[in-house]
């Protein structure tokens, strides 16, 4: 089962390759999505029954239990709308003359060895091939990046490749010295593996374990978008195309979330307590959340503003695994769940005013509602939800990291937290409303949505933000408990 | 063979201080080569080593795979790209090379005094070549810095590659030789995207000067 995850993307680079219509990519596209998705639920179901999933061909190298899965889900799912949104999308760039049959099929080639990468990053349990996978997901995604190949598109992917690249070799150092710090206790087959890291933690050579941990945070956290080593990514959010940046911003950084808290659970294991990597975390999260806020109140380019607050978002995430009680763990798990949908769905929308103002400046855009009448509306509503006011999930999802920090006897970082994420809402409807008025000026766009893909994808993803925060099926519910006792070790 | 590694990663080390201290694209593709040469030395004979106590190849083949990719195919390709673009003379570093030869001498005390720091890593006894091939990481990153031009940017990576490729080597006798193939992929695939984005920028920029590439900001 798990080897058809596999093969699903690769077999699609491969007959992306091979045919040569543009319908049939966008076909194969949907269809191996759907496929994908398919897979993933049958395997989220023996999850979900059997705990574990561990196949072995050499050692135990596909892997996937609660934690994972969630994040493998996200992945395929978001993955799949945004392939039914390129459909769409990438027929009008067609249409206006900005790409042809063979930038398409390039596009989607380059999609799918994204998407695999990403996969395959979650699936496997060996931390060596897991680092390959994040760096081939850079690798992946560079000229996804800079697709447009205008000046700006380029410096973007220069910078994209070039900031990524020496963050993951950082932390391919860390996993070096990890390695160290398991010598001895694991050899032969489990070298490296989670699973096998994760039971002998208590026997790892703690500072040497320390020391890692340090190359491991700032390395997969470069990638991930925590400040100070986030400057690639606005560049590489507003400059890719829509659906690119709603794959990077919903699913790319919680995938590079994973290996950090993967190894904080094992760090915490072996020293049985929070403190040394809590600090490290919740530090670097409120940097990463001042600094959101702060480029955010001064934006001018709408695409920006929704990149900086997915660095906003993936520090409230970290955080949440810095205070790492259960009901922390939970509510960051349960972020990074609705952060993924509410901010891929930002992005694809402002694909679509993209398409139809042809600018990213806040400032030339004007009576959104009147011209894109669905985009416009999910739009604002969107807004809404991802500066967190009820009822939909993002505010769920913050207020319980909140409360779990408070819990916790944390008043001065949760008030700090407050404080900045007010801050944040300022600063989106600031700038960003301005979207929505009419300001006198005259410009030649026609009212009309000009994606129909795209419009049906924007609202089932707004039906699902709206409703899963308010109700939460009980089986999903306790996947995530299940992935909160893989976190902390059912403490 | 200790003694023989020992001189090797300090031979590693002052390759690196020569990098640094090259003037023009051209002497430090070289000094690069010389690099590559040395670590397939040091790889060389720890694969001899492995294979005569337990007859296991994989560190040999790694081995190999250095000389053909680092020190015939990558410098080769370099030198290419960088005779395909147009050729602009200019200053191409920030700093001037003896301050950026005394960083470098900061970036090995910084690196001696955490590892030496660190109970444990190598069984009570400090083990010098890891701070050295660590030396070699960070030189690399400060190499990458101090460059102008992207040609620069790609070699500064290669070096940091390389300390991580010693620091494997050295404090670990290489990773699983699985994850050892996965690097060698993943870094001569980020090399040749790394060489085509240096032609795009030459296109659209008219140079290969990063500074040129401000329009993006806040």
């Amino acid at each position: 089962m798990g080897l058809i995850l596999w093969a699903a993307p690769l077999s699609a680079i491969l007959i992306m390759f091979l045919t040569k219509t543009t319908k049939a990519h966008h076909i194969i596209s949907v269809l191996v999505s759907v496929i994908e998705v398919a897979v993933t639920w049958v395997l989220t179901y023996q999850v979900m029954v059997e705990g574990q999933i561990a196949y072995g061909f050499v050692g135990k190298l596909f892997y996937l239990d609660a934690f994972s899965i969630i994040l493998l889900n996200l992945v395929v799912i978001v993955g799949m709308l945004a392939a039914i949104y390129n459909i769409g999308y990438l027929n009008h760039e067609k249409k206006n003359g900005e790409i042809d049959l063979k930038r398409i099929r390039l596009f989607y080639m380059l999609l799918y060895g994204f998407i695999f990468t990403m996969v395959f990053a979650l699936t496997v349990n060996n931390m060596g091939l897991m680092w390959i996978a994040v760096e081939a997901i850079t690798l992946a995604s560079t000229f996804l990046v800079g697709f447009h190949n205008d000046k700006k598109a380029i410096e973007a992917a220069w910078k994209y490749v070039i900031i990524c690249s020496v963050g993951i070799a950082i932390a391919m150092l860390g996993i070096v010295f990890l390695h160290i710090s398991s010598l001895g206790i694991n050899e032969g087959a489990g070298i490296l593996d989670w699973t096998t890291l994760y039971d002998n933690a208590d026997k790892l050579n703690g500072p040497v374990l320390r020391f890692a941990f340090i190359f491991i945070l700032i390395g997969f956290g470069t990638k991930a978008g925590l400040a100070p080593m986030h400057t690639w990514l606005p560049d590489a959010h507003s400059q890719a195309p829509s659906s690119v940046s709603a794959m990077l911003s919903g699913v790319l950084l919680n995938t590079s979330l994973y290996p950090i808290i993967r190894t904080v659970s094992i760090v915490n294991k072996n020293m049985e307590s929070s403190v040394f990597t809590g600090r490290l975390l919740i530090g670097i999260g409120l940097i990463s959340l001042a600094t959101a806020a702060i480029f955010i109140i001064t934006q001018k380019d709408y695409k920006r503003l929704l990149a900086y607050s997915s660095i906003e978002h993936i520090g409230i995430i970290t955080i949440a695994m810095g205070v790492f009680t259960p009901a922390a763990v939970f509510a960051g798990l349960f972020h990074m769940i609705n952060h993924s949908f509410t901010k891929s769905m930002l992005f694809l929308t402002s694909g679509n005013i993209l398409q139809k103002y042809g600018t990213r400046e806040i400032g030339r855009v004007q009576s959104l509602i009147k011209v894109l009448p669905f985009s416009g509306t999910v739009f604002l509503i969107g807004l809404f939800a991802i500066g967190g006011t009820p009822p939909f999930s993002i505010f769920a999802s913050e207020f319980s990291i909140l409360i779990s920090i408070f819990d916790n006897n944390n008043f001065i970082l949760g008030v700090t937290i407050i404080g900045l994420l007010t801050l944040v809402f300022v600063g989106i409807v600031s700038t960003l409303f301005r979207m929505f008025y009419y300001n006198n000026r005259e410009e030649n766009v026609t009212s009309g949505e000009t994606n129909k893909y795209g419009v049906a994808v924007i609202v089932i993803m707004l039906v699902i933000i709206s409703i899963t925060g308010l109700y939460m099926p009980e089986g999903i519910f306790n996947l995530m408990v299940d992935a909160q006792n893989v976190i902390t070790g059912g403490i | 063979m200790e003694k023989y590694l020992d001189i090797l990663s300090i031979l590693i080390l002052v390759s690196s201080f020569a990098l640094m201290a090259n003037k023009r694209i051209k002497s430090y593709i070289n000094t690069f080569r010389i690099q590559a040469v040395l670590i397939s030395i040091a790889a060389g004979i720890m694969g001899a080593q492995s294979y005569a106590i337990e007859k296991r190849l994989d560190i040999i083949i790694v081995c190999v795979l250095i000389v053909i990719l680092k020190v015939y195919y990558i410098p080769k390709m370099l030198h290419k790209t960088y005779a395909d673009i147009e050729y602009k003379v200019g200053k191409d570093f920030f700093f001037n090379i003896p301050v950026l030869i005394f960083a470098c001498f900061a970036l090995v005390v910084f690196s001696y005094y955490c590892i030496s720091d660190i109970q444990g890593i190598d069984k009570g006894q400090l083990n010098i070549q890891i701070v050295n091939s660590v030396s070699v990481v960070m030189i690399g990153i400060l190499f990458m810095i101090s460059r102008k031009k992207a040609i620069g940017m790609i070699v500064g990576f290669l070096v940091i590659e390389n300390g991580l490729f010693v620091t494997t080597l050295f404090a670990t006798q290489g990773m699983p030789f699985i994850v050892d193939m996965g690097i060698f992929i993943d870094m001569i695939t980020g090399i040749m995207i790394m060489g085509i984005m240096v032609f795009r920028i030459n296109d659209k920029f008219d140079s290969i000067d990063i500074n040129d590439m401000k329009s993006l900001k806040g």
